[in-house]
């Protein structure tokens, strides 16, 4: 009775609801950004669990007979061994030396690996390791060897990049399926082990996360080379889809209990991206912050929007005082409103929030064009944040609520 | 009563010690030039501000000492009011703003007796007309019958007809006196213009703030 303009309460509605939509499109891209690089640190580096060496380079312990222990088990859909290294990578197109420089080397075990990590379909063209001598190159690397860029690691400005045949002479072209690469590895005794590669496949990422700047060979052939025969740096873990992070935890617990004495140290991927990602939390949770001060406003909104409907209705709150309502049955009348204009808010914004998370999550949308965020349905978030908004409209209701019940009955019928 | 607003230089007398009573089923008219207190008078009768000295009594019972929720109460329940505007609400309708009175109390009948008001005021084709979309003469209608729906023991109503024209102001003059007659309702009214009340019970006439029964200077200390 007091309430019916229209107009402002569905003022104060959207100002609840752009607000609630705003911390939501946050979540979505800020968080989706952040599950993103997760995922890809987990499908790539990671794994589930990860498994290393606290104190030497390697494992010493042999790593068929981790990986056994962890597909033992119930929850765990493959395990797979990774040592890694470092090389000087060296291209040679048409019989002439072309770029050479430092490159990280990544070995793995291509019938385990596909199985543990995603990045075989990281290869966009051509395929994945799986002979002994075949090398993917990550896309910087293939640029970088093909003198496309300055980038990275560039190391040496001695050759120039001579090329013949179909290629132009001082022509950019980075390195395609069917080139010869040349690695030269520094073994553990100090000995430059020299093998050239065909390259197999080109590997490239969104977000920064793969092996872009990297080389993948078999991980035997890295072994042959560093002279560490049955070593390796780590053994990445994949659960099942339907294991949990608890799980994990689990996992990981009773690995270190079953091998108490080797100096391993077994990390989830939360624990293992922490320090990658403990600043990126920071930004988020500042980001998450300048949403919730939107929110505030939108508590500003509705404070002043209440006002200027107390102010217009003065004249009816007299009347009501004059037929017996009391200074309370006043104050509710405007705080239910309150509650109304949060309730419909918090539910509107809510929808908002939902159908655009929907849409991110059925699109598959990108950041920047390229890093899929990972969208998920944080439901515990969203309630809060639907309930947050609704106090806050209730609140922010209690003053003009409380200035509508001072006017005397007299004073305020005089209104206009 | 007595009723001084201001201080010092600002002081102004708007009641100067009005005593007189109203016994039930009167019809009172309160009479005067304007600005000579009448309204204040109406609006401390129906407690709707304190006078500076002096009491309302309504059937014996000393309001001077309720708190403000008392007073919120017993306006409702004892008291009805009829304003020169109607002052109705007017996003509800007419069957809607006569409840309110009713809806205000805790244990408060349903809208049978509003429905039977209005039909006694002549409004019970217009129930769910928005009270935005009637006459002024029905508004009014309506506002008498908003002032009876509670069974009060007296209807005050200040200047009733001064925002009508002279046949609408009739009509309702005749409602008013004829609810007095029906109902054995006591009427306390506020008007400038005597002549359209014709026949009263009584006439109180206030000037400069004093109180003159009948035009004689007479002062009545037979307590309401």
């Amino acid at each position: 009775m007091l309430v019916n303009k229209k107009g402002s309460l569905i003022g104060a509605v959207l100002a609840v609801s752009i607000g609630i939509l705003v911390i939501n499109v946050n979540s979505v891209i800020f968080q989706g950004i952040y599950d993103a690089i997760i995922r890809d640190m987990s499908e790539y580096r990671f794994g589930d669990i990860y498994v290393y060496d606290e104190e030497r380079s390697t494992i010493q312990k042999s790593d068929i007979v981790l990986i056994n222990w962890f597909e033992r088990i119930p929850n765990v859909e493959a395990a797979t061994p990774r040592l890694e290294g470092s090389a000087t990578a060296e291209t040679r197109i048409a019989g002439q030396e072309h770029e050479k420089f430092n490159v990280p080397v990544l070995g793995v075990d291509p019938i385990s690996d596909i199985r543990t990590s995603t990045i075989h379909e990281t290869v966009g063209e051509g395929q994945y390791v799986y002979a002994r001598n075949s090398i993917v190159v990550g896309e910087s690397v293939a640029s970088d060897l093909g003198g496309c860029s300055q980038s990275g690691f560039f190391m040496s400005g001695g050759t120039d990049p001579t090329v013949t045949g179909d290629r132009g002479k001082d022509e950019c072209q980075p390195v395609r399926v069917g080139d010869s690469v040349k690695l030269i590895i520094t073994d553990q005794w100090g000995i430059d082990q020299k093998k050239r590669f065909v390259v197999t496949g080109i590997s490239g990422t969104a977000g920064g996360q793969g092996f872009d700047r990297s080389v993948i060979i078999h991980i035997d052939t890295l072994r042959d080379m560093l002279d560490r025969s049955g070593e390796s740096r780590s053994i990445m873990v994949r659960l099942q889809e339907s294991a949990s992070p608890y799980d994990a935890k689990q996992i990981k617990n009773q690995f270190l209990q079953a091998f108490p004495n080797d100096n391993l140290k077994a990390e989830t991927i939360e624990e293992s991206a922490e320090s990658t990602l403990s600043g990126f939390r920071s930004g988020i949770a500042m980001i998450n912050l300048i949403g919730y001060f939107g929110m505030m406003s939108s508590a500003f909104a509705i404070l002043t929007i209440q006002m200027m409907l107390v102010n217009s209705k003065t004249r009816e709150i007299g009347i009501m005082r004059a037929i017996g309502a009391r200074r309370k049955d006043i104050l509710i009348i405007f705080i239910m409103q309150g509650m109304i204009i949060g309730t419909v808010g918090a539910g509107v914004g809510t929808a908002m929030g939902l159908g655009y998370t929907t849409y991110a999550k059925v699109t598959k949308m990108e950041f920047q064009g390229s890093l899929a965020l990972e969208v998920n349905y944080n439901w515990q978030k969203i309630g809060e944040t639907a309930f947050l908004a609704f106090i806050l409209a209730v609140i922010a209701s209690i003053y003009p609520s409380y200035r509508a019940t001072k006017k005397q009955p007299v004073e305020a019928m005089r209104s206009v | 009563m007595t009723k001084i607003y201001g201080e010092a230089e600002t002081k102004v007398t708007a009641l100067d010690d009005v005593s007189f009573s109203v016994k039930k089923g009167e019809f009172v008219l309160i009479v005067g030039s304007s600005g000579s207190g009448k309204s204040t008078l109406l609006n401390m009768i129906g407690l709707l501000d304190r006078p500076t000295q002096g009491k309302v009594l309504v059937d014996g019972f000393d309001t001077s000492n309720l708190t403000d929720n008392e007073i919120s109460a017993f306006r409702n329940e004892k008291l009805g009011f009829v304003f020169q505007f109607a002052n109705l609400l007017a996003d509800l309708t007419v069957l809607e703003n006569v409840l309110l009175p009713s809806q205000i109390q805790l244990d408060s009948p349903t809208s049978d007796k509003a429905k039977e008001v209005l039909e006694k005021v002549g409004l019970s084709d217009q129930l769910f007309k928005r009270a935005n979309k009637i006459s002024g003469g029905q508004a009014q209608r309506a506002a008498i019958a908003r002032g009876l729906v509670n069974n009060p023991t007296v209807v005050l109503a200040d200047e009733p007809t001064g925002n009508l024209d002279s046949v609408t102001a009739k009509n309702i003059v005749e409602l008013m006196k004829r609810m007095a007659k029906d109902l054995g309702q006591t009427f306390i009214v506020v008007t400038h213009d005597r002549t359209q009340f014709g026949d009263v019970d009584r006439i109180i006439t206030i000037k400069d703030g004093r109180a003159f029964e009948d035009e004689r200077p007479t002062e009545l200390e037979v307590i309401v």
